[in-house]
C-alpha cells in the first residue's frame, strides 16, 4: 500500500484541493440546493467521519472491528440523554465522544490480547452484547428508544456545518495521525506485530490508543447523527448493520489511505440514497458482492483501482 | 425445582448439544484444512433453513427427511463457493483477514439474496410432530428433537467413519495436522480442500435445515448460531473434531441451565458473552485448560 510521505509538491495540490472542497462545501447552505441534497451531503459527511475513523483502527492497524456500532450509539446516546437533560449540544456532542473513547478503553483492554481475525470475531460479540444491554437498560429507554426534545434545536444549516465539522476534523486527525511517527508504529503493527514489538513498538497501548481515538471520532459522529434526527433506538445505532457499514465504507473504498474511506463513505451514501427507497436489500447485496470482488481483485479498493486507471492511462508500468 | 425438572434441562441440554455438535463441525473442517473462519456459516445455515422450508412445501414427505437432502445439495454449494471464489485467497498457517472479509462479504450476498426471494417475515415449518411429546418416567422429550438429535448423531457418526477410513479423510486429518508435512507427503492441497470446504458447507446447510424444523427463521437466521459455533469450536480447540462434540456440550448446557438466573432479557446476550469470555480465557479450548493445568502441578 502507497502510504509513502507525500513530496512536497504533490503535498502542496493536496493542500489547495482540501481547501478549496472545504470552501465549497462552507458555501453550499448559501447558494440555494435543496433541503435534500444538503441532508445527503449531511449523512456523507458523517459516514465520512466513521470511515476515517474505522480506518485508522482497521486499515492503518490493521485491526478489523466489527464492533463499530458500540461507539455510534454510545455517541447517540450520551448525546442524546445529555440534550434532554437541558445540556447545550455543543457540550454534549463531544461528551459522546469522550464516552465513546472511555467504552473503547473498556473494550479494547480484554479484546486486544487477542489477534487478527480472533479479534475481529470476538467484536462481533461485543457488538451484540451491548446492543441486547441497550435495548434493556431503564436509562436509554429500553428497545423504544429516546426521542430528543426540542430545546436547542439546530437549523438544518447548523446540523450541517456540525456535520461538515466533524469530518473535517476526521481528516486533519487521520492527516497528522498517518504522517506522524504514531502512525508509522501503527503500520509496523499491521505489517508484523511481533518485529514491531522487537523494535520498541508497544502494540497493546497503541492499538488502545488508535483505537480510543477512532471510537472518539466515531461517538462525535453518533451525537451529530442523534441530534439531527432526532430519534434514536438500539436497534438503530447499536445495531450490527451499523457496524457492517462503517466497516464497508473504507474497506471497499481503499484501506490504510487518506482518500478510499471518504471516496468509500461517498460512494456509499449515494448508492445507498438511490436504493434504499426502491430495493433495500439489494443495496447490501451489492455491497456484500462488491466486498467479494475486492478482495480478490483489488485489495487497494476503490481509490486502488483509480490508481492503477491512471497509471495505465499515462502508459506507465501494470 | 424437583428433581425432575433438572432432569428435563439436562436431558434437553444433551438434546440440543447433538444439532450444535453437526452445525460447528463444518466450521471445524474448513478450519482445519484452510485456516479459515467461515463468516459465512450464518449465511449457508440461512439457506438450508429455507431449503428445508421450500421442500416441504413442494414434496409431500416430511420435512425432517427432505433436510437430509440437504447435505448432498449443500455439498456441491460448498464445492462451487471454493471452485469460484475461496481457492483464490490465499492460504496461511492462521486465518487471514482477507478471507475472513471475503467470506463476510459472502454473508452479506446470501442473507440479502434471501430478503430479496423470501421477504423479511417470519418462517416456520409446523408438522403433526412439532408439538408431539412422550413422556419417560418424569422426563418428556419432544420427538421432533429426539429425531433431530438423531440424524445430526448419524451424520457425524458417517463423517467419523470417513475421515478414518477414507483418502480423502486422512488428507484432511493430515492437513489439519501439518500442513506443509502434508503436502510433502504428496497430498494435493487444492483437491482437498476444495471436498473439506465442500463438507464443512453440507454439514452447515444439513444443520440450517434440521434447525428449521425446531425454530422460526427469517434472512437473518443463523447469525446467532454462527457465533455459537465459534464458543464451541473455540472451545473444542479449533480443529479437533472430538473436541467439537465436548464445546456444544458445554454450551448447551450453559444455555439451557442459564434460563435459571438468566432474565429472559438476557438470554440472547449469553451466547455473546461467551463468545467474548471464551476467546479471551480459553484461546487455546478445553485441551489447552488441560495442559496448564498440568503444567501447574
Amino acid at each position: 500500500m502507497s502510504a509513502a510521505p507525500a513530496s512536497r509538491a504533490t503535498s502542496r495540490t493536496a493542500y489547495a484541493v482540501a481547501a478549496l472542497a472545504l470552501l465549497a462545501f462552507l458555501a453550499v447552505p448559501w447558494v440555494g440546493i435543496s433541503n435534500n441534497a444538503i441532508r445527503l451531503l449531511l449523512t456523507t459527511f458523517l459516514w465520512v467521519t466513521t470511515s476515517l475513523a474505522w480506518n485508522l483502527l482497521g486499515g492503518v492497524t490493521g485491526q478489523v472491528s466489527f464492533g463499530f456500532a458500540v461507539f455510534y450509539g454510545l455517541g447517540a446516546y450520551t448525546a442524546g440523554l445529555s440534550i434532554n437533560g437541558g445540556i447545550t449540544p455543543y457540550a454534549a456532542i463531544p461528551a459522546g465522544g469522550a464516552v465513546a473513547a472511555f467504552g473503547s478503553l473498556l473494550i479494547g483492554l480484554p479484546t486486544f490480547r487477542l489477534r487478527g481475525p480472533y479479534f475481529a470475531i470476538a467484536t462481533i460479540g461485543v457488538n451484540e452484547a451491548v446492543r441486547i444491554v441497550m435495548s434493556n437498560l431503564d436509562i436509554t429507554g429500553g428497545a423504544s428508544g429516546v426521542r430528543l426534545l426540542q430545546a436547542g434545536r439546530f437549523s438544518q444549516a447548523e446540523h450541517y456545518y456540525a456535520a461538515l465539522g466533524v469530518a473535517s476534523l476526521a481528516f486533519l486527525v487521520s492527516w497528522r495521525v498517518m504522517h506522524s511517527p504514531f502512525g508509522l508504529a501503527l503500520r509496523a503493527i499491521r505489517e508484523d506485530q511481533d518485529a514491531a514489538a522487537d523494535v520498541g513498538v508497544h502494540p497493546f497501548r497503541l492499538k488502545l490508543a488508535v483505537h480510543a481515538l477512532a471510537a472518539c471520532l466515531t461517538g462525535v459522529a453518533g451525537g451529530v447523527f442523534a441530534h439531527y434526527t432526532a430519534y434514536i433506538h438500539p436497534d438503530g445505532v447499536f445495531s450490527f448493520s451499523t457496524s457492517t457499514s462503517i466497516l464497508l465504507m473504507p474497506v471497499i473504498g481503499g484501506l490504510g489511505t487518506l482518500s478510499g474511506p471518504v471516496i468509500g463513505a461517498a460512494v456509499y451514501s449515494i448508492v445507498q440514497e438511490e436504493m434504499v427507497v426502491h430495493f433495500p436489500q439489494f443495496h447490501l447485496l451489492l455491497y456484500g458482492a462488491l466486498l467479494i470482488l475486492i478482495m480478490l481483485f483489488e485489495p487497494g479498493g476503490l481509490a486502488g483501482l483509480w490508481r492503477r486507471l491512471a497509471r495505465r492511462l499515462r502508459g506507465g508500468g501494470p | 425445582m424437583g428433581l425432575d425438572d433438572l432432569l428435563n434441562l439436562f436431558v434437553a441440554a444433551i438434546l440440543l448439544a447433538g444439532i450444535y455438535t453437526a452445525m460447528s463441525i463444518g466450521m471445524t473442517v474448513i478450519y482445519g484444512v484452510m485456516k479459515m473462519v467461515n463468516l459465512a456459516h450464518a449465511g449457508f445455515m440461512m439457506l438450508g433453513a429455507y431449503f428445508a422450508l421450500e421442500m416441504s412445501q413442494r414434496l409431500p414427505i416430511d420435512p425432517l427427511i427432505t433436510s437430509v437432502l440437504a447435505a448432498p445439495v449443500f455439498f456441491l454449494l460448498g464445492i462451487a463457493t471454493h471452485r469460484g471464489m475461496v481457492r483464490f485467497v490465499p492460504v496461511a498457517d492462521e486465518p487471514t483477514l482477507p478471507s475472513l472479509l471475503l467470506l463476510f462479504g459472502l454473508w452479506l450476498v446470501l442473507q440479502n439474496f434471501g430478503y430479496a426471494v423470501w421477504g423479511a417475515d417470519d418462517r416456520s415449518i409446523f408438522t403433526p410432530l412439532t408439538m408431539a411429546t412422550f413422556r419417560f418416567g418424569g422426563i418428556v422429550v419432544p420427538v421432533i428433537r429426539l429425531i433431530v438429535f438423531g440424524i445430526a448423531l448419524l451424520s457425524l457418526v458417517a463423517l467419523h467413519l470417513s475421515l478414518q477410513h477414507t483418502w480423502f479423510g486422512r488428507s484432511v486429518r493430515a492437513l489439519t495436522q501439518n500442513r506443509e508435512a502434508g503436502q510433502l507427503a504428496g497430498i494435493d492441497t487444492g483437491r482437498t480442500a476444495m471436498l473439506a470446504f465442500g463438507l464443512g458447507i453440507a454439514f452447515t446447510g444439513l444443520a440450517g435445515a434440521l434447525l428449521a424444523n425446531l425454530y422460526s427463521f427469517t434472512p437473518d437466521f443463523g447469525g446467532s448460531f454462527m457465533l455459537r459455533s465459534f464458543v464451541i469450536t473455540v472451545l473444542g480447540g479449533l480443529e479437533s473434531f472430538s473436541g467439537v462434540a465436548i464445546g456444544a456440550v458445554i454450551v448447551a448446557l450453559i444455555e439451557t441451565f442459564s434460563i435459571l438466573v438468566v432474565p429472559a432479557n438476557y438470554q440472547h446476550a449469553i451466547s455473546f458473552i461467551l463468545l467474548v469470555v471464551v476467546l479471551l480465557v480459553l484461546p487455546g479450548g478445553i485441551e489447552g485448560l488441560l495442559q496448564r493445568w498440568r503444567r501447574l502441578r
